[in-house]
């Protein structure tokens, strides 16, 4: 491979001190993620899914090993560095949606946005990523407690994306919706892939991870099959 | 546009709104406790001040007891200040009264009875600067007299009476001067003159009775502002002191400095008392804004992982506490007008300082406190907040 892979995980461990002892969540793994990959991560519960989200998400480093994305080594940045990739580089869709409650649909899409030019949107980006995702005005103005599931997603996608981030990470994003609304969602992912963008994806339900070009399967912290 | 931080901590305030008012009357205790405790001393300070400040905004410069001439080489008693030394002292206190004074004591003759007192000899323009005419008019033709509360009393005396002055010798004739006032009841006063038991003539009466034109027994300046008080005297030292002592300057200063410095003590007291309520107070923001932090521990997580900086979310958090102590203060603020005023007039019975900046000072002071105060709460709070683990707070429910 002559570029350098954009997601690099060098034998990376992790590990994680309880009371009741160590425990191994990733343990010794080694992947390459390129540049518009469609990557689906499964496995089943403790399998290491969430470490390796986390890790990918640069909310965590690795105990031992190395990470870089996007060129760079995770664990050898500063803290702030570190939320500034959170901020430019990573779009983030959870299952539970995780929208800020005391914002509107827009202010939520809006707020990366402020985050990086720290002032309000004179753009209309935020519009647009609400448009591309079937809002209108009148709904933008709601509170998340007002929007049902699948629209809190499609919020959560444009919020994701408002920043141009290189890399989409969506744990479960169809996890707490119904089935029709659920692809719905994935049709959108599908076509953020197509126009470039690298979709990691994790998954329990095998249906949804055959919309990946690849699937990594975890058990007990080791890649089992890629 | 507003500052989304801003936004999302009046909407977590409103959220809360029961929860924070009641964190802020806290606030607003406080700030009256404060505002109206200190304006209660100062008002103290103030109207005590005033009332001393008749007796004790006089300089009082007599000539030095004893002072050596050059040329016999012992002590001899001056004669008096002249009119050199009047004018270097007219020049060193600037817009102050400069009051010259005659004085000596004299026999006196009123109606058939003998009587004994002082007498003093002032610029009738004078009088009216520190001296109050109970009844009659001031000294106006060149035998005209007012005489004080107490001969007035003991000799039956009226407007229009006539004293003879000097000692009864049936050889002599005396002069005979005119009351054309009588004087108000004076007590001791501090600045020499004891008019009580005095006759007040005009000081061309006195110098062509008793010579010594242009040397005065006494010199008294009339400040307009005590607190210059020390500047004036030491401007007069230097200027007429300047080889060797020509006069003694005095005061009643200490008296004033002395209850001042009680009554500020007594102030300070019961502002640390005042602060008590805002300790409290502080207790209770702390208390709130540890329950929105633990509340929103979820909200913190989403914000940190999708990239914002633990400085944002230290904002946020003391943007809230921020505006907790805004509305302790404002409400305080207007508050301690109130209850500030009702308690200077029920306890001083005189709010004639109150809007003085000495005393209304207290009501921003106990505001820009409590917002402070407030500020302060919020620290720790804030920083927990800011330092909380992404993944853990994301995963709280």
């Amino acid at each position: 491979m002559s570029a350098r892979p954009l997601i690099q995980l060098a034998d990376v461990s992790k590990v994680y001190h309880l009371e009741s002892g160590d425990f191994t969540a990733l343990n010794h793994v080694s992947l390459d993620i390129d540049e518009n990959e469609f990557v689906a991560i499964m496995g089943p519960s403790g399998s290491g899914k969430s470490t390796m989200m986390n890790q990918l998400g640069i909310l965590d480093v690795p105990t031992s090993g190395h990470l870089f994305i996007d060129g760079k080594d995770v664990a050898a940045m500063s803290n702030l560095e570190r939320t500034h990739m959170r901020r430019d580089v990573i779009g983030y869709i959870f299952q539970k949606f995780y929208l800020i409650p005391l914002l509107s649909a827009y202010e939520n899409v809006e707020y990366p946005l402020i985050l990086k030019y720290k002032k309000r949107d004179e753009s209309g980006r935020a519009w647009d990523m609400l448009r591309a995702v079937g809002f209108d005005r009148a709904m933008s103005a709601h509170r998340p407690n007002q929007l049902s599931g699948g629209q809190q997603q499609r919020v959560a996608i444009a919020r994701a994306l408002v920043n141009d981030p290189k890399i989409l990470l969506c744990d479960e994003p169809t996890g707490n919706l119904d089935r029709k609304t659920g692809f719905a969602i994935m049709d959108i992912l599908i076509n953020l892939h197509k126009e470039g963008r690298t979709v990691i994806l994790v998954t329990h339900d095998p249906k949804i991870a055959e919309f990946a070009h690849r699937t990594i399967e975890l058990e007990d912290g080791r890649i089992v099959s890629s | 546009m507003r500052d989304i931080f801003l936004d999302l901590s009046i909407r977590s305030v409103r959220l809360n709104f029961l929860r924070s008012i009641l964190a802020s009357i806290g606030i607003v205790i406080g700030v009256v406790a404060i505002s109206s405790m200190g304006m209660l001393g100062a008002n103290m300070q103030l109207s005590v001040k005033q009332q001393l400040s008749s007796d004790v905004n006089t300089i009082m410069i007599t000539s030095d007891v004893v002072r050596t001439t050059s040329t016999a080489g012992t002590p001899v008693t001056s004669e008096g200040i002249d009119k050199s030394t009047l004018n270097d002292i007219k020049n060193a206190a600037g817009q102050n009264d400069v009051i010259p004074v005659h004085r000596t004591s004299t026999q006196f003759t009123i109606g058939s009875t003998d009587g004994r007192g002082g007498i003093y000899g002032l610029d009738p323009n004078d009088v009216t600067k520190f001296l109050t005419i109970d009844q009659g008019d001031n000294i106006r033709g060149a035998n005209d007299a007012l005489v004080g509360a107490n001969i007035a009393t003991n000799f039956n005396m009226n407007v229009g009476s006539r004293i003879k002055i000097g000692q009864n010798n049936v050889s002599v004739t005396r002069p005979t001067v005119r009351v054309s006032g009588i004087l108000a009841a004076r007590g001791f006063a501090s600045d020499g003159i004891n008019t009580d038991n005095a006759i007040i003539v005009p000081d061309t009466w006195y110098t062509d009775q008793y010579g010594n034109k242009d040397i005065y027994d006494q010199v008294n300046v009339i400040m307009t502002n005590i607190d210059e008080i020390n500047q004036t005297e030491a401007a007069i030292d230097e200027k007429v002191n300047r080889k060797t002592n020509v006069v003694r300057i005095t005061d009643a200063s200490s008296r004033l400095s002395s209850i001042s410095s009680t009554l500020g003590t007594i102030t300070s007291f019961i502002l640390a008392i005042g602060s008590i309520s805002l300790v409290v107070a502080a207790v209770s923001i702390f208390n709130v804004m540890m329950m929105s932090v633990n509340e929103r521990v979820q909200e913190i997580g989403i914000l940190l992982s999708i990239g914002t900086e633990k400085g944002e979310i230290r904002r946020m958090f003391l943007y809230e506490a921020f505006i907790l102590g805004v509305i302790g203060a404002v409400v305080g603020g207007f508050a301690s007008l109130v209850i500030g005023y009702s308690v200077v007039s029920a306890m001083i019975g005189n709010t004639a300082y109150f809007f003085m900046p000495e005393s209304i000072m207290y009501v921003p002071y106990g505001m820009i406190i409590g917002i402070v105060v407030c500020i302060a709460s919020g620290l720790y709070p804030a920083w927990k907040a800011s330092n909380m683990d992404p993944i853990d707070a994301l995963r709280s429910e």
